[in-house]
């Protein structure tokens, strides 16, 4: 490529150092349930339900409940917690299409969303099979990540998606129910430093991007320039 | 029936409300208690009438239904089924209606903007859409009753459209407003910290000060922010209103000379059953938002009317409006914690009107949005379907990111529209099939907005832009006009057809202009009740 070429020059690529399997960010000693005595009493038990009380599984099969886990599991992985203090996913979906909760619309080209769901998990599992072969579970984390790239993609192999628009079941039932699950828990909330609830009290310090006396300032974990 | 429901920390509705039996016929009926109903109720009401108003949803008491959550707030909006699609499929649900005593007022910003006296006369001065059968200064003295009673707060002197001034002093902006502001200021843009808004500054009445809270969508636990549940409900029910809650409108029956008899409605009774009623009524007023008022007309058939009551011409639930919402968002080096202060916090109408250097008509103005963590993560999963680490990364951003929004004119067209789906909801009522497309004016107007936007968060000195496609603002499907056969209602929101019936929401609307139209709505509302007095007392209603 020289100066003087019409053609548009190609994007420099900017190889940005690979981002590690862990936040880079981070809020210590932020903890927002220990500010559950200032909420009121109606937000308080709401998150208290939410923590406590996850949902047996009731609408999906044992099969399909192992695969939606697994999906759930690439989409907002939570590899760099213990078990027992990662954020429950999956039950909440089938709460959703076991209870038929919807937001009030569905896409004119989807079906309802507890069919787009069963239907979804068929397609990935189809896509699977296709791409390498075997089960979606039973695949590596990068393979599992190419075949859920397919379906974001819009065009992933397999007869399941000739019935379900692969991008929009993902854009609009997926990534939407998975992100309004995991970003409703308190755990999200200490991980992106956002303060909750926050009535009666109200904020103060409204200036400046700055902290309130009892929430925690940011520290960057990596070198990257943010 | 006794009344106790928590407005406010410090307010209680504790008051008797009035009943009105089924099969008498009050003077009116009302579908809906949002920005339209509720004000027409009350000011009804305060002119003699005896009035019951329909709302499907129920009270929301603001210390025991109301919290201080992002998913918990999901029973204030329009939960059920609605079918959507189009080129540009309108998202609906919590960004569109609500379902609650007090209708969408109880979880919009509380932007509340006036219309610009040129928002009238589009046909006349840019050959687009239609002219209104009103002029601006029909609603002047009516946006300035609702400034005063909603109340708004603002600059002492707004420097566009007709300028004005606000009678509560602008709010307490946060760091996101700040962004907006100091965007707009480097750029030489002219830009208003803390309003319109409406959310009290001060005290008002029962109603304490802001607390900033930040969670103004989720329905204000506070009572500072406006909603027709505490502006004009209490005084409607003072003034004989009874609003029955959890009664679902499903027809508009007609007697033989083609006048409506009332509203026929399915009550949710206290074991979750269904038990169909019929209120009887002199007239009837739909106030039922842009999307349930054409429904709730189109499942009205009857041999006078096979299309829909007073749908002759066809034009029941056509010209859909929305407004281009698109999200632009900046990534900042700086802390911005967005989730803090009300989400509306300032705006600039700089771009509103026409100008001959754009290859479009119309305009458009920017405001803050500044979503909480879930909306955060629907956006940045809608400008591109990521997942994985990469996801928890751009979420680990999330205070440093400031979102600010266009608010676009779209221009009516008959190809958006209001129809019925095949699927029936829980009543068994035929759901709403909801259609949108953009067009060139539109696509051009959205391109320049969106280039406007990300321009103000780079001055502000954001080191990246993202943006999303979004609509908001539902209106336009039973327009009013001068002419039977190119309008729905009259310009005093009266059907052409049916004398008796009202339509009055932001369904009349002819255009919407780059405004947010609650304030819009309630002074057409205002306007409508002094005309029922008017006529009334001539004896000519």
């Amino acid at each position: 490529m020289t100066e003087h070429s019409s053609a548009p020059a190609p994007a420099v690529e900017q190889k940005a150092p690979p981002r590690p399997h862990r936040p880079v960010v981070a809020y210590p000693g932020f903890d927002v349930m220990a500010q559950q005595d200032h909420w009121d009493p109606a937000t308080r038990e709401l998150i208290r339900r939410r923590v406590h009380d996850v949902p047996p599984i009731r609408f999906f099969t044992p099969a399909e409940i192992r695969t939606l886990t697994a999906v759930v599991d690439r989409v907002l992985p939570q590899d760099d917690r213990p078990l027992e203090q990662r954020i429950p996913i999956a039950p909440w979906i089938d709460h959703r299409c076991n209870e038929r909760i919807i937001e009030g619309w569905r896409l004119e080209d989807l079906p309802p969303d507890e069919e787009a769901w069963r239907l979804g998990l068929q397609g990935i599992d189809e896509s699977a099979h296709h791409l390498f072969g075997r089960a979606f579970v039973a695949l590596t984390e990068d393979e599992q990540d190419a075949v859920l790239r397919a379906v974001s993609e819009g065009s992933p192999p397999g007869p399941t998606w000739r019935r379900l628009p692969a991008r929009r079941f993902w854009i609009y039932i997926a990534l939407r129910q998975i992100t309004s699950i995991y970003y409703a828990h308190p755990t999200a909330w200490n991980e992106i430093g956002f303060g909750g609830p926050a009535y009666p009290r109200g904020y103060f310090a409204l200036n400046h991007g700055n902290p309130e006396p009892w929430e925690a300032r940011e520290e960057r974990l990596d070198e990257t320039p943010h | 029936m006794r009344l106790r429901i928590n407005l406010s920390p410090d307010w209680v509705l504790d008051t008797e409300m009035r009943e009105y039996p089924t099969a008498m016929p009050v003077d009116f009926c009302i579908v809906g208690t949002g920005a339209g109903g509720a004000v027409l109720a009350q000011r009804l009401a305060r002119y003699g009438f005896s009035v019951v108003c329909l709302e499907a949803g129920t009270w929301m008491d603001s210390e025991d239904d109301m919290v201080s959550d992002e998913s918990g707030a999901r029973p204030l909006y329009w939960n059920d089924l609605r079918i959507t699609g189009g080129g540009e499929p309108l998202l609906l649900g919590a960004n569109n209606s609500g379902k609650t005593v007090g209708g969408g007022t109880v979880h919009y910003a509380a932007f509340c903007p006036r219309l610009h006296p040129s928002d009238f006369r589009v046909r006349t001065l840019d050959g687009v859409a239609d002219d209104w059968p009103i002029q601006y200064e029909d609603l002047e003295p009516y946006y300035e009753q609702m400034e005063r009673e909603y109340p708004v707060a603002g600059p002492a002197l707004f420097p566009w459209g007709k300028p004005h001034s606000y009678p509560f002093a602008p709010l307490q902006s946060g760091t996101a407003g700040h962004v907006l502001i100091r965007g707009c200021l480097e750029l030489g843009i002219p830009v208003v910290p803390g309003g319109p808004i409406a959310i009290t500054s001060g005290t008002f009445g029962k109603r304490p000060h802001c607390i900033f809270r930040g969670f103004c969508l989720q329905g204000c636990k506070v009572g500072s922010k406006h909603s027709t549940l505490v502006s004009h409900i209490p005084d409607a029910i003072e003034h004989g209103v009874e609003v029955r809650a959890g009664c679902m409108a499903c027809e508009i029956p007609i007697d033989r000379d083609g006048r409506v008899t009332g509203v026929r409605y399915y009550r949710t009774l206290d074991d979750g059953r269904y038990q169909e009623e019929m209120q009887r009524a002199r007239f009837v007023v739909v106030a039922g938002y842009a999307i349930e008022t054409p429904r709730l007309l189109l499942n009205s058939r009857s041999a006078r009317f096979p299309n829909g009551l007073a749908n002759s011409n066809g034009l029941v639930g056509k010209r859909l409006m929305a407004q281009a919402g698109q999200v632009v968002w900046g990534r900042f080096d700086r802390m911005i914690r967005q989730y803090k202060a009300p989400p509306a916090c300032a705006e600039t109408e700089e771009f509103y009107e026409t100008d001959p250097r754009n290859d479009f008509v119309r305009g458009y103005s920017i405001q803050t949005v500044s979503p909480l963590p879930i909306a955060m993560a629907h956006l940045i999963t809608e400008e591109s379907p990521r997942f994985g680490w990469e996801l928890r990364h751009l979420m680990e951003e999330y205070n440093h990111y400031a979102a600010i929004g266009v608010l676009g004119e779209l221009l009516p067209d008959e190809r958006n529209y209001v129809g019925l789906a095949d699927e029936r909801d829980q009543y068994g009522i035929p759901v709403a099939y909801v259609h949108f497309n953009l067009f060139e004016n539109d696509r051009r107007l959205i391109r320049a907005a969106v280039q406007k936007a990300r321009e103000i968060l780079e001055a502000a000195g954001a080191r990246e832009t993202h943006y999303v496609d979004r609509y908001a603002h539902l209106v336009g499907t039973c327009r009013m006009g001068d002419d039977p056969q190119t309008s729905v209602v009259d310009q005093h929101c009266r059907s052409w057809e049916v004398p008796n019936l009202f339509i009055c929401d932001g369904s009349v609307m002819v255009t919407q202009g780059s405004a947010n139209p609650a304030l819009t709505i309630s002074a057409i509302a205002a306007r409508t009740a002094d005309f029922i007095r008017e006529a009334s007392l001539r004896h000519e209603l």
